[in-house]
């Protein structure tokens, strides 16, 4: 049994973040919560996610789940945001369960960021 | 650890000396008796048990006699604070020591809190250095014990263990030092420093794991009551049959140390002023500890950076972070805190330590690997944490 707390994949998406960043463009929403600090934008056209980026200061379970959710979402309608939950990314990246509280406040950032798109629409 | 890694974590532990291994080899393949045993074989056991005695003895300048072996800095600290403090309750139940001391100490003062005993945790002052009018202002009629440590293991701050152990031996004060990272890289002389009792270990020196010692001074008053029990060994202080190949290599790693103390103090001085000189000009760089703290320790924290995320980006460097860093726990450093460092500095510290290994081009990457790995984190974080 592997003593790494991270797994491959978690150690990947941490070392090569593709969508960390600020687009220009887009709804931007901030959240401050668990040990987390996360920015997420994004931008949208004919309903449908076609860029989206992060900024994150947090542990590397965070930073790798905030790059694979914008990876996730890209190309979706935007609508998913609204309906955008963590379990699947949480077993995929192998996150202890001790840190759902830190990745929850993703899951909550992207369902704002969806609201924010439903409020501006 | 592997090719790949570069080992800077000497402060928790260090590779055995391969002399030491020979030495533990050759012991146990002369002789497997108890010391304790009066037949030849249980001589030749007590023998080098002795032997090992007057190694340790001479690096520490204390007689073989006042050494008393444990199972390593934890035991000795636990056998000196609740021993020595349970040793006097009689006389007084007023106990004192400082709040950046290692857990083996603050644990033991919570432990002896709750049986009773009156817990003063005294302030450090300016970079964690303990000002000796402060430390005897907290003292009372009925002060009993002190423990103070001479080297601190997260910010390699340097206490002045002479004017403290002075300070109590005025008042007939039981005077402990954890030397833990101390013991064999700094000169120490315990026939002229009024310290009672010092717990020292062999696996910070490149020594074995498992095996450290409790000097306890010959001089009226100064004994400490056993946590074990269970035979007549080491004047049933601590009994138990004595581990005799570990206690041998304690020996050779002592008398390592005491040839070489100097070169290597050389050595990690230099390595140390490679390393600062490669990151102390990353903005918003803090140093934690004092500048002339001992030098085979580098404290650093960063501005805008998250500690555990900080830990894995500068892998394949194996240093220590300022928080305790595992999945459970975020928790910022207590010594750090002391120290006046915000919870967020604290959380991003690392601590570098450098030993007789670690060579000019291991702390030069070190450096340039540290600068590029903050720059990285600090350009992902959002504006607002930074």
């Amino acid at each position: 049994m592997s003593t790494d707390p991270y797994s491959t994949r978690t150690r990947e998406l941490f070392a090569h973040p593709a969508h960390a960043g600020l687009l220009e463009r887009g709804p931007v929403v901030y959240a401050d919560a668990q040990d987390v600090r996360l920015q997420l934008s994004a931008e949208a056209a004919g309903g449908v996610l076609e860029a989206m980026r992060f900024q994150a200061w947090g542990c590397p379970h965070v930073i790798a789940a905030a790059e694979a959710a914008c990876a996730e979402l890209e190309g979706r309608p935007v609508a998913d945001l609204l309906e955008f939950a963590v379990s699947g990314l949480m077993a995929n990246l192998a996150v202890p369960v001790e840190k759902t509280g830190r990745i929850l406040v993703l899951e909550e950032a992207v369902r704002s960021l969806g609201r924010r798109f439903r409020d501006e629409a | 650890m592997n090719d790949k890694t570069i080992y800077l974590d000497y402060a928790a532990s260090t590779p055995v000396d391969p002399r030491v291994w020979e030495r533990m080899r050759e012991v146990a393949e002369r002789t497997c008796a108890n010391p304790s045993s009066v037949h030849a074989a249980g001589r030749l056991t007590h023998e080098i048990i002795a032997q090992a005695a007057a190694q340790l003895g001479t690096l520490l300048n204390a007689d073989p006699a006042t050494l008393i072996w444990t199972s390593g800095a934890t035991e000795s600290d636990n056998l000196a604070i609740a021993g020595g403090a349970r040793h006097r309750a009689h006389r007084g139940r007023h106990i004192v020591t400082m709040k950046t001391e290692h857990k083996a100490v603050t644990d033991v003062f919570e432990r002896l809190g709750k049986e009773g005993f009156d817990v003063t945790w005294v302030e450090p002052g300016n970079h964690g250095v303990l000002d000796p009018a402060a430390f005897e202002t907290a003292l009372r009629d009925d002060t009993q014990l002190a423990s103070i440590m001479l080297v601190n293991n997260e910010t390699g701050v340097v206490q002045d263990i002479k004017a403290l152990g002075g300070i109590c031996r005025e008042r007939d004060i039981l005077f402990h030092v954890d030397a833990a990272q101390a013991a064999g890289k700094v000169h120490i002389d315990l026939a002229a420093l009024p310290v009672d009792l010092m717990s020292v270990t062999a696996h910070k020196l490149y020594g074995p794991k498992g095996i450290g010692a409790l000097y306890i001074a010959d001089r009226p008053g100064c004994h400490v009551e056993p946590l074990l029990f269970g035979g007549g060994q080491q004047r049933r202080i601590r009994p138990g049959t004595l581990p005799m190949e570990l206690i041998a290599g304690f020996g050779m790693t002592a008398a390592i140390a005491a040839a070489r103390i100097d070169d290597d103090l050389a050595h990690i001085r230099d390595m140390r002023r490679i390393l600062w000189d490669g990151i102390r000009g990353v903005d918003g760089i803090l140093l934690n500890g004092d500048p002339g703290g001992f030098p085979g320790i580098l404290n650093v924290s960063a501005d805008g950076v998250e500690g555990e995320s900080l830990l894995l980006a500068l892998e394949p460097l194996l240093v220590a972070t300022g928080s305790a860093c595992n999945s459970k726990s975020q928790a910022p450093s207590y010594v750090l805190r002391a120290l006046g460092r915000t919870d967020m500095q604290a959380q991003s510290a690392i601590r570098f330590s450098v030993g007789r290994p670690t060579t000019a081009a291991e702390v030069e990457f070190a450096a340039q690997h540290y600068v590029k790995a903050v720059a990285r984190l600090r350009g992902l974080a959002p504006e607002v944490a930074a």
